[in-house]
């Protein structure tokens, strides 16, 4: 056997061999190289990053993308009875966290909004043209305040962004505090993060009646819907709002052109055993006597639930299945063979599961779920009173126009009204209702006063994400440890009680994406081989061998050699040139291959592997360590990646290199874990040997971690908080773990480290209690300072007089002048 | 007076021999007497022998990061050397004045004010450069040191006094910031609040009375013997290198803490070793704050004992214990 070490046929050898050596007597022998420390990985992402970084993200985003997107699809207000005076809104950006004092502007911080009460808000402002008159001159307007919206702290719009620790401190801010929250009328207010359902995918489950049912929850910019297909007594039905009836599917699909029977069948899958599971459909739709578009557009017709203005159900249902029916699939030009492929996808799903019940979706699974940040949440709110701001400056032009004027009004006069979008921001903030009904959106709660009983309190209510069903559900099934949670969700962190296992955290590393743009991700999966829908007949989708490509739920085409796709879609992106963030997931299962680049999908940094080899060697954790190297250029030079749920099901993850485990072939691994102390949150990093603990036990730390007492920040004695508790001498823990180092827990201790006596077995001894010793207490163990906040106003009575805090004065021998004062 | 334990005579004669006596450690023998005698001194050592402390500050300007109460709290904590306490009154049972520290038989004043000008240096405010007293018998423990080293009174075997000179740390101030207070140090004791007590550790120990039973150590083999000594984790037994006895060394180094025996039967070997607490000896260690002397904490223990004891002898036999009450919860 040739020696291990000149391997003849190693393909690309990178710095050392890459391709696993043959082993030999001697390499086998051989002392084991010390695996390469990743450790250091880590503390360069939270550095890049930051605790909350998912929320400060999301944020960005929706300041420097959303709001600009928001603005441009509803850019041009117009007259209604002069369409000549219009006002177009050219550009929208934020300005710098200012308020208003008598027309002076003045900019302000986050502390001194929160000493004074104030929002932390800054100017949106616009750039607009519109006509004034009926000569219709054109006017410019550039940096036209149209209201306030309240800031994250440390986002871009933020004073402290980027900022060291020197100037922090200078803005009476504490370095150790991680921002992402809002200051609303004095109140830090954190927008929780927001679990639901995954929008635009297709859902397999049983209904209440244990039905099979097919559902979407379509969501667009214009239209929100839900479409459920539904199997009863073995014919399938469509099931719609908007209809009074469950409608069979084959009139559905006849209505929208698929006349024959035939047709349908090859659409949904030529074999026979689906054939089989449709006939009875079938069979019902011609007893019903439906054989054209026609016939089935008019039967529909007849159950439409509302018949809009004027009762006319003619020609209703078209435009239901058009607007409402899967909304999110865009039917253009009247060209419905999109949905009808799409219904046909979500038919054969259907029928998968009941012929094979693996396939049925796992509505808990967290690949089939979203987290709503603040940003989205904020966008939505910003959206609806952007709207709501131009229809009443439309309004009021329309109104004025009626009457004779002296000077002739313009749109710049009318959306100077700044309350809409002011006051409408800092209410839903400052209360957590997020009444919308333009999208139908009623939720309670949504921002929560955070929590400053401890430093721990703060972060943790950062990293918690509420469900958005009713919390009364006493299903297990929600509440159970998911296994698609590993490094995504702390396993530890839940309350317990009512909303255990429903109320989840992040863990240390996840990141939530945010929305990425689509066209050009679209574009490369044509070039890279994807056949386009258009072109395939319905027999060709299904044709053995070759996948759907599924994007953002969307039927993209298919592709014939699904791997080799996938591989090249990764390339691309581990090369950078498409974002990071983008998931390649190929479901052998379903044939199918999703390609996501939506946001809100929970995602996290792995080391990428070849046949188990790290990409990450001693080199470049050396550069890392000399600061050569950052956790971007990590990303950049393809040694780590972004690994979503869904994705996570393509590789093999491996927890150490250099471990052998349970008999897996090394060469099939995929990636390694960077930490594997980072599948635990922040809260429940703070256990020291977690993994040796009873496992309610760790679970009812992460609750009690947060009420421990000790420092608050490093601006605590200037913060005016209504309630303060504090601990006079505050300790750092003897055991620290890596994660209490992480996010600084060691700089604000809480709590002491006390000597215990443990003595007793079965004598005179008491359970759950210590005895203390009286002197320990007297010399300051434990003692603790309460603060509290006093509110007193000044009044003014007019005439120049009004109340003044001074101090007690005191006469030259030092005796108070006014008796009735107290020192 | 006719006492219903009258006829039997308890009374015993204790003996006091000191082995060590320096300014802040004693440790001395006390034999003939039994536990709750040995006990209470030590007891009354700890909470009830009288010092002197500050109790009372008056804040005039506190510019500093601590809050008043936190520095309150630190500066009740200081030693201050307390030699009159016994003879000082408490502030609660003082004529003289009404409490409020106006009076020097019960209370004894203190200023301190410290500002931190513009250099950027940080000022510590210490208990050796910055609490001024008005009553040179009391003040700051590390300040009489200071003062003894300058008359080059200092005990040679004390090594720390060479060592750290900057006193008791109160408060660190930055540039500009000030600290001005007035503080009023009265006689207390330690079961009030621990900053009283002149004690740092006061312990008793009975001493061991250890017998080996050479006889049976003899047909113990040197490794055995070895072993065995060894297998007591302080140092109490040693071979003998010429006669390969087992000896005692040192028998107070033994902590009860069996090992040996365990050993010795594990060995095969029950009764090789008897030890038994000699229930009528105690061996004490005193260690004190240096707000009284090492002898003084002992003797004034005794006389505050001894007062107890005299309470509880004045009470009638019928009488109600309200007068012990009292002396117990004032002392």
């Amino acid at each position: 056997m040739p020696p291990a070490t000149s391997a003849p046929d190693a393909p690309v050898a990178e710095g050392d061999a890459e391709a696993p050596p043959v082993p030999t007597y001697r390499s086998l022998a051989a002392p084991v190289s010390n695996p390469v420390d990743k450790f250091a990985l880590l503390p360069a992402f939270l550095k890049v990053r930051g605790l909350v970084k998912e929320h400060i993200d999301s944020f960005n985003y929706f300041i420097t993308k959303g709001i600009k997107n928001i603005v441009r699809a509803n850019n041009r207000i117009e007259a209604r009875s002069d369409p000549g005076i219009y006002l177009e809104y050219k550009n929208i950006y934020i300005g710098e966290p200012s308020v208003q004092v008598d027309f002076r502007v003045e900019t302000i911080t986050p502390h001194f909004c929160r000493l004074t009460d104030r929002t932390y808000s800054a100017p949106v402002i616009v750039d607009v043209e519109y006509t004034v008159g009926k000569t219709h001159t054109q006017h410019r307007k550039p940096s036209f305040t149209i209201g306030y919206m309240p800031i994250m702290l440390r986002s871009y719009a933020c004073v402290l962004n980027g900022k060291d620790e020197a100037e922090l401190a200078r803005y009476g801010e504490c370095p150790l505090d991680p921002g992402g929250y809002f200051i609303v009328k004095g109140a830090e207010k954190v927008i929780l993060i927001q679990e639901q359902l995954s929008k635009n995918r297709i859902i397999i489950d049983t209904d209440n009646k244990g039905r099979v049912i097919a559902s979407v929850t379509s969501s667009t910019h214009e239209v929100k819907s839900k479409t459920v297909i539904c199997m009863e007594k073995e014919k399938i039905y469509l099931q719609l709002n908007q209809f009074t009836k469950a409608i069979p599917i084959i009139v559905v699909m006849k209505a929208m052109g698929i006349e024959t029977d035939q047709e349908v069948v090859q659409m949904v899958g030529r074999d026979p055993r689906y054939a089989d599971l449709l006939y009875l459909s079938i069979q019902e739709c011609a007893t019903e006597r439906i054989y054209t578009q026609q016939q089935a557009l008019q039967y529909m017709d007849d159950k439409v639930t509302y018949a809009g203005a004027g009762n006319i159900k003619d020609g209703r249902s078209k435009l239901i299945l058009r607007d409402v029916f899967i909304a999110h699939v865009p039917v253009n030009n009247g060209n419905f063979q999109p949905k009808c492929i799409y219904t046909a996808v979500m038919l054969r799903r259907m029928l998968d599961a009941i012929l094979n019940s693996d396939t049925f979706d796992d509505k808990d699974y967290v690949g089939n779920k979203r987290l709503e940040l603040s940003g989205q949440l904020v966008s939505l709110l910003f959206e609806d009173l952007f709207k709501t701001m131009n229809t009443y400056a439309v309004d009021r032009m329309n109104k004025n126009s009626d009457m004779a004027r002296s000077s002739p009004l313009d749109f710049s006069q009318l959306i100077m009204q700044q309350d809409v979008i002011t006051s409408g921001l800092e209410r839903a903030i400052s209360t957590g209702n997020w009444d919308i009904k333009r999208f139908k959106m009623h939720r309670k709660g949504v921002s929560q006063v955070l929590s400053r009983l401890s430093y721990m309190a703060s972060l943790g209510y950062m990293t918690r994400i509420t469900p958005q069903f009713e919390k009364t559900r006493k299903t297990s099934g929600p509440r159970a440890l998911q296994p698609s949670q590993w490094g995504m969700l702390c396993p530890c962190d839940t309350p317990e009680g009512e909303a255990c296992g429903l109320t989840k955290n992040l863990a240390l590393m996840t990141h939530v994406t945010t929305d990425q743009e689509e066209g050009p991700l679209r574009n490369l999966c044509f070039s890279l081989g994807v056949e386009d829908l258009s072109l395939l007949s319905g027999e060709e989708i299904h044709a053995p061998g070759s996948f759907l490509v599924m994007f953002n739920g969307l039927i993209l085409g298919k592709h014939r050699q699904p791997q080799k796709f996938a591989n090249n879609m990764r390339t691309f992106r581990r090369s950078g040139k498409i974002g990071e963030f983008v998931s390649v997931f190929v479901n052998e299962k379903q044939h199918c291959i999703h390609i996501a680049s939506d946001g809100g999908r929970v995602c996290r940094p792995l080391i990428i592997a070849d046949k188990g080899r790290a990409r990450v060697k001693e080199h470049h954790m050396k550069e890392l360590r000399d600061g050569i190297r950052s956790f971007d250029d990590f990303l950049r030079d393809g040694l780590i990646e972004y690994l979503d749920v869904n994705e996570e099901n393509n590789a093999l993850i491996a927890l150490y290199e250099h471990v052998d485990q349970d008999g897996v072939q090394r060469s099939s691994i995929t990636h390694i874990e960077i930490e594997p102390m980072t599948l635990l949150g922040v809260v429940a990093g703070l256990i020291p040997y977690p993994h040796h603990n009873q496992s309610p036990r760790n679970t009812y730390q992460c609750a009690m971690g947060k009420q421990a007492m000790g420092n608050i920040a490093y601006n605590q004695l200037f913060r005016a908080d209504s309630l303060l508790y504090l601990l006079v001498y505050a300790q750092r823990p003897l055991l620290t773990t890596k994660t209490i180092e992480l996010v600084g827990y060691d700089k604000l201790g809480a709590g002491q480290n006390a000597t215990v006596a443990v003595m007793s077995y079965s004598g005179y001894d008491i359970e759950d209690a210590i005895v203390m010793n009286k002197s320990s207490l007297d010399r300051g163990f434990g003692r603790c300072i309460a603060m509290k906040k006093y509110t007193v106003t000044s009044e003014k009575y007019g005439d120049g007089i009004s109340d003044r805090i001074a101090k007690p004065q005191r006469n030259k021998d030092g005796v108070l002048i006014k008796q009735n004062m107290r020192v | 007076m006719e006492r219903s334990a009258a006829g039997a005579s308890y009374q015993r004669f204790p003996r006091v021999r000191i082995r060590e006596l320096k300014d802040e450690y004693a440790k001395f023998e006390l034999k003939d007497t039994d536990a709750s005698m040995a006990n209470a001194l030590r007891r009354v050592m700890i909470a009830e022998v009288p010092t002197v402390a500050i109790d009372l500050v008056e804040i005039e300007s506190n510019s500093s990061v601590l809050n008043d109460e936190f520095l309150a709290h630190r500066l009740g904590l200081i030693p201050l050397t307390s030699s009159g306490a016994m003879s000082m009154r408490f502030s609660r049972d003082c004529d003289a004045c009404d409490g409020d520290g106006s009076c020097e038989h019960c209370s004894v004043e203190f200023h301190l004010a410290a500002r931190a000008t513009d250099s950027g240096q940080t000022l510590e405010v210490t208990s050796t450069k910055d609490l001024r007293s008005t009553d040179p018998k009391v003040c700051p423990v590390d300040q009489q040191r200071e003062y003894q080293q300058a008359l080059g009174n200092v005990d040679a075997y004390e090594p720390d006094a060479a060592g750290d000179h900057r006193g008791i740390l109160i408060v660190k101030l930055r540039r500009g910031q000030e600290l001005r207070l007035r503080a009023i140090a009265r006689k207390g004791i330690g079961k009030d609040h621990a900053k009283w007590s002149p004690a740092a550790t006061v312990t008793f120990m009975y001493e061991p009375d250890i017998r080996i039973n050479q006889e049976l150590m003899e047909t113990l083999t040197l490794e055995e013997k070895q072993s065995w000594v060894e297998s007591s984790p302080t140092k109490v037994f040693d071979i003998d290198p010429v006669t390969q006895q087992v000896t005692i060394v040192d028998a107070e180094a033994y902590t009860y803490d069996d090992e040996v025996i365990k050993k010795a039967e594990a060995m095969g070997k029950p009764g090789l070793v008897e030890i038994n607490a000699k229930e009528d000896s105690f061996v004490f260690t005193v260690e004190t704050t240096g707000a009284i002397t090492a002898y003084e904490l002992i003797m004034n223990a005794i006389t505050v004992l001894r007062q107890k004891l005299d309470a509880v002898r004045l009470q009638d036999d019928d009488g109600d214990l309200l007068d012990l009450g009292a002396h117990l919860t004032g002392g």
